[in-house]
């Protein structure tokens, strides 16, 4: 029997390649943009019946320790275990000098060890560090020596049990201290602690800005450690079955954590089931394949599991989970040129970072603005504090260079800073015909994105009423009042690639068949209103239960900033293509053309005589994967998979994907000039969503963010001690983040102006309000005491400091 | 690399507690160092009861004890003996308001913190059936919820109010 090759490779790789063009819906809204759906994972997590990985419990299981470094830089030089060895409940310990850990290096990217950095798109692991090493480059650096015992207690007690010899190291702390003449170098062999990912990028030329500006502006912020600190310490389960690694992973990346397993310890990727639960937070300290956390944890479990043939969870506790910060530890100098009407001609920055940037500063001047001029040069210093990574989100150095210097350019000419935002409105030094010239060339509608949010935010707030020259309002409850606003471009539209089937089942409920991690954005809902409408059934009869990688399909979490955009895209083209496979064998019941046929609520009816119909579960019936006797009316499944990937790396205009959707964001402060005290009493957020598919969603994600944004600009900080290096509120008693007390009312106000790159001209929204509004503090408290400050977070003892008060 | 020989752990003083558990009774042997939430989540399977600060700092954990929220990581189970417990379990089984008004108010992110809200909610409309928003607030600010699902909790809370 000959076979015909139907070239569906080609299909499916020319079907999934993003084409820029404006994503017009065809069919009609019935679930998607509607209030009142029924989130899927709802129940679950209000009953406490969703399990975490956290939660896994299985029978005969190990827990596993890792001893931590109490020192911020130190080596082992003699280690003795006997002790820990004999202690009853002890199953195993590894040690750094054991033969299968010793000078064994987590390496290589993002992907696995053998694909290099470079054809990862740099995604290469930071830092690079021994699986089991012997030397600490900050305090609570896991390292040394790991346990498996019967219980957590029993491996605590044998961590204790091991005498270590130290050798201690000098250390240092601060970025510019790390700089200076006589301190301490870090890494073996370095000439200084300036590391390489280092960088400065420059567009026109800054010189030539400030001639032509009327009004140079110099200042200097800073902003200290704060991390992600999300609700579900890490931990990871790993169980052989034979030759089959079982294991749970805590993990936005699943799909990467297991190719970096299998390579690492030569186990092909078909002989690895993983599981990603719920994720009880995440906000990008999950999503790093290459931290320890994510990667030498999953391998120690699994060795330990082989060691010992019992389930192992390797866990840490809530001390352990701090081991790194946001990648947004910086002090930074700003120079700024602008002329009279607020254009601004010119902008130079020097951002010196602690241990890595996650980004550079500078990406929301070019991404939208037409500043012609920029200059930044971005010095990253190694110090000894753990990983600086992604924290909800990698934009905050953008963010807050962004915010800063428009509000102090609006500041320093006494300008409305909303003007200030629409003079210099843009994209890659262009101005707004730009982008109405990209925006009619692929069919996207013309709006002014900007000038929308700035009206919507301004009459929410009350702003021509409320907005005032700093430091003059003082309110009848002796507080002084501020007001501010900031603004910038959704960027999280820009890339990833997933894939996902959509299995129309025998009784005509459809799965949607994929592994994807939730991070709370209430994805799984809006991919089956997706579906259901594409289909044209009701939500109700589409599920996903996404927790196993074992589907071989698996969508995007949110860890390229992009979740619902690429995979709405993905859920939406499988569903079309089912829609055709199910039309197609509906034609033969009904004897008409598949094109004659539609399907609205689970009936399908002929076009022309809406009569003519049937319920989608009579044409399905007889399609079954799997029947155990053979007889003619058997009917192959109606299954249709997909893939697609989003947009590709570099600068908007080059890939030909300028971002077109902005959002402004208002604030109201009261400050109290005796105590310093701030309380934020008012937020509104505007977002240029495109188009709400889920509108509960939208809402929670800026009423959500708001709440860490506001509790990361008033308190979130971590503190070490500056004689011993070590961390001293490395819990959530010590380190404070926002309670429900803590902001006023908030205002969750969006626009759908379809001008997005995702589906039905979607753009994200989750990671914008955390991440522009601790910036926005700053600007809101110059407006209440007419006085800069500009380090954060923004604690009361500033706030007198800066009024001469102490 | 060392293997331990296979001993029993050293023994540590125990003690049988009888308390009733959303309405069923329980007999069983705790260590003295053992808390109620280790009892609940590592004994008995009753995962709601979340492992999040683990230290007394978040109420994710908030279990109604003797019609009181406790945290239960702070609560040793050797004191619960002759108590009536209920935990997020025992709550979404008497089918009480609160959870609808939770789902259909987006009162979950992550969830991860859900049940600490919904059973300090429960525990405040037990003594408190028609609370203000006031009241709503002034219970739930020791519950910490990183993504920031704040304001959907009072919403739900009143609304579950009215069915009560």
């Amino acid at each position: 029997m000959a076979i015909e090759i139907t070239k569906e490779y080609e299909k499916i790789e020319t079907e999934g390649k993003f084409v820029v063009e404006a994503h017009i819906p065809e069919i009609t809204f019935n679930a998607i943009g509607k209030r009142g759906i029924r989130r899927l994972d709802g129940y679950e997590k209000a009953t406490g019946a969703a399990k975490y990985t956290r939660d896994v419990q299985l029978i005969d299981m190990l827990c596993a320790k890792i001893l931590d470094s109490p020192y911020p830089h130190a080596r082992i030089k003699k280690m003795d275990t006997s002790k820990a060895e004999t202690l009853p409940g002890v199953r195993a310990i590894v040690r750094y000098d054991d033969l299968e850990v010793k000078g064994v290096l987590l390496t290589g990217s993002y992907f696995g060890r053998s694909r290099d950095p470079a054809i990862a798109g740099g995604a290469g692991i930071k830092p690079i560090c021994p699986l089991l090493g012997d030397e600490a480059w900050y305090e609570g650096q896991p390292l040394g020596v790991v346990v498996a015992a019967d219980d957590e207690d029993i491996a605590k007690e044998a961590l204790r049990l091991i005498d270590i010899e130290w050798e201690e190291l000098p250390f240092v702390l601060d970025q510019e201290e790390a700089l200076k003449p006589g301190a301490p170098i870090l890494r073996p062999n370095a000439e200084n602690n300036i590391l390489p990912s280092s960088a400065t990028i420059k567009r026109g030329d800054v010189e030539k800005g400030f001639k032509e500006a009327d009004k140079i502006i110099e200042f200097k912020a800073r902003r200290n450690a704060h991390l992600w600190a999300g609700a579900e310490p890490t931990s990871v389960v790993a169980a052989w079955r034979g030759e089959v690694l079982q294991i749970w992973v805590h993990q936005q990346r699943p799909y990467h954590a297991r190719m970096k397993l299998a390579e690492f310890l030569n186990i092909p990727q078909n002989k690895i089931t993983m599981y990603s639960l719920y994720q009880g937070g995440s906000f990008g300290e999950r999503c790093n394949p290459g931290a320890y956390s994510e990667n030498g944890i999953n391998i120690l479990a699994t060795m330990l599991a082989k060691k010992t043939g019992k389930p192992v969870k390797l866990l840490y506790d809530r001390r352990e989970n701090f081991w790194g910060e946001s990648g947004d530890i910086m002090v930074s100098y700003f120079k700024v040129g602008a002329k009279k009407d607020g254009t601004i001609t010119a902008v130079q920055m020097k951002n010196v970072f602690a241990v890595d940037m996650c980004t550079n500063g500078v990406d929301h001047f070019i991404e939208n603005t037409k500043i012609p001029n920029l200059l930044v040069e971005d010095l990253v210093v190694d110090v000894n504090k753990g990983p600086a990574w992604w924290c909800r989100c990698e934009q905050l150095p953008n963010t807050l260079c962004f915010t800063l210097v428009f509000d102090h350019v609006a500041a320093e000419l006494g300008l409305d800073p909303t003007e200030v935002a629409l003079k210099n409105d843009g994209c890659e030094g262009h101005g707004l015909e730009h982008l109405s010239e990209y925006k009619r060339k692929h069919g996207y509608p013309d709006r002014d994105s900007l000038k929308e949010c700035i009206e919507a935010g301004k009459k929410a707030i009350d702003w021509e009423e409320k907005w005032h020259k700093p430091g003059t309002k003082r309110l009848p409850n002796g507080r002084m009042h501020g007001i501010a606003f900031t603004w910038t471009h959704e960027w999280d539209d820009v890339r990833g690639t997933g894939s996902a089937a959509v299995l129309i089942e025998s009784d005509g409920s459809v799965s949607v068949i994929a592994q994807q991690s939730d991070v709370g954005v209430n994805p799984w809902t809006a991919y089956c209103q997706i579906v259901a409408d594409e289909l044209g059934i009701r939500y109700e009869d589409v599920n996903i239960k996404p927790f196993d990688l074992d589907h071989g399909f698996a969508l995007m979490s949110p860890d390229g900033s992009c979740c619902l955009v690429s995979n709405g895209i993905v859920v939406r083209k499988a569903a079309a293509k089912a829609k055709r496979m199910l039309l197609e064998k509906a034609a033969k019941t009904f004897r008409v053309k598949p094109e004659e046929l539609d399907m609205k609520e689970g009936i399908i009816f002929v076009k022309a005589d809406p009569t003519k119909k049937r319920l989608l579960k009579n044409i399905v019936e007889r399609t079954l994967p799997s029947f155990d006797s053979c007889f003619e009316f058997t009917e192959p499944p109606i299954i249709a998979w997909a893939w697609h990937t989003q947009g590709i790396w570099g600068d908007a205009m080059e890939t030909d994907r300028p971002r077109l959707c902005r959002q402004a964001h208002f604030m109201e402060v009261e400050v109290d000039t005796e105590t310093g005290q701030i309380e934020v009493t008012r937020v509104v957020n505007v977002n240029d969503v495109g188009k709400a598919i889920s509108p509960e969603s939208v809402e929670g994600q800026q009423y959500g963010g708001t709440y860490m944004g506001v509790g990361r600009a008033l308190a979130e900080e971590i503190v070490w001690d500056p004689r011993t290096g070590v961390r001293l509120n490395a819990d959530l008693l010590n380190y404070k983040y926002a309670t429900l007390l803590d902001c006023g009312p908030i205002d969750p106000i969006y626009l759908e102006t379809g001008m997005g790159h995702g589906p039905y001209g979607t753009v994200g929204v989750a990671e914008d309000a955390a991440t522009v509004i601790p910036a926005l503090l700053g600007p809101a408290v110059y407006s209440a005491i007419g006085k800069w400050i500009d380090e954060y977070p923004i604690t009361p003892d500033k706030v007198l400091k800066a009024l001469g008060k102490i | 690399m060392a293997v331990a020989t296979k001993k029993k752990a050293a023994p540590v003083s125990e003690a049988v507690v009888k308390f009733v558990l959303n309405g069923e009774r329980y007999e069983l042997s705790v260590q003295s160092n053992w808390t109620l939430r280790d009892v609940l989540h590592g004994k008995l399977g009753f995962t709601g009861a979340k492992e999040f600060c683990d230290r007394g700092a978040c109420g994710a954990c908030t279990t109604i004890v003797n019609g009181r929220p406790v945290l239960s990581c702070m609560t040793l189970a050797i004191e619960c003996d002759g108590k009536t417990i209920e935990s997020v379990e025992g709550i979404a089984k008497a089918n009480h308001p609160l959870i609808e008004a939770y789902v259909m108010n987006h009162c979950m992110q992550c969830g991860y913190c859900t049940p600490g809200f919904v059973v300090t909610a429960k525990a405040l409309l037990d003594k408190n059936p028609k609370p203000t928003e006031e009241d709503v607030k002034e219970a739930l600010a020791g519950n910490l919820c990183r993504c920031g699902t704040y304001p959907r909790h009072i919403v739900a809370v009143l609304e579950a109010s009215k069915k009560l």
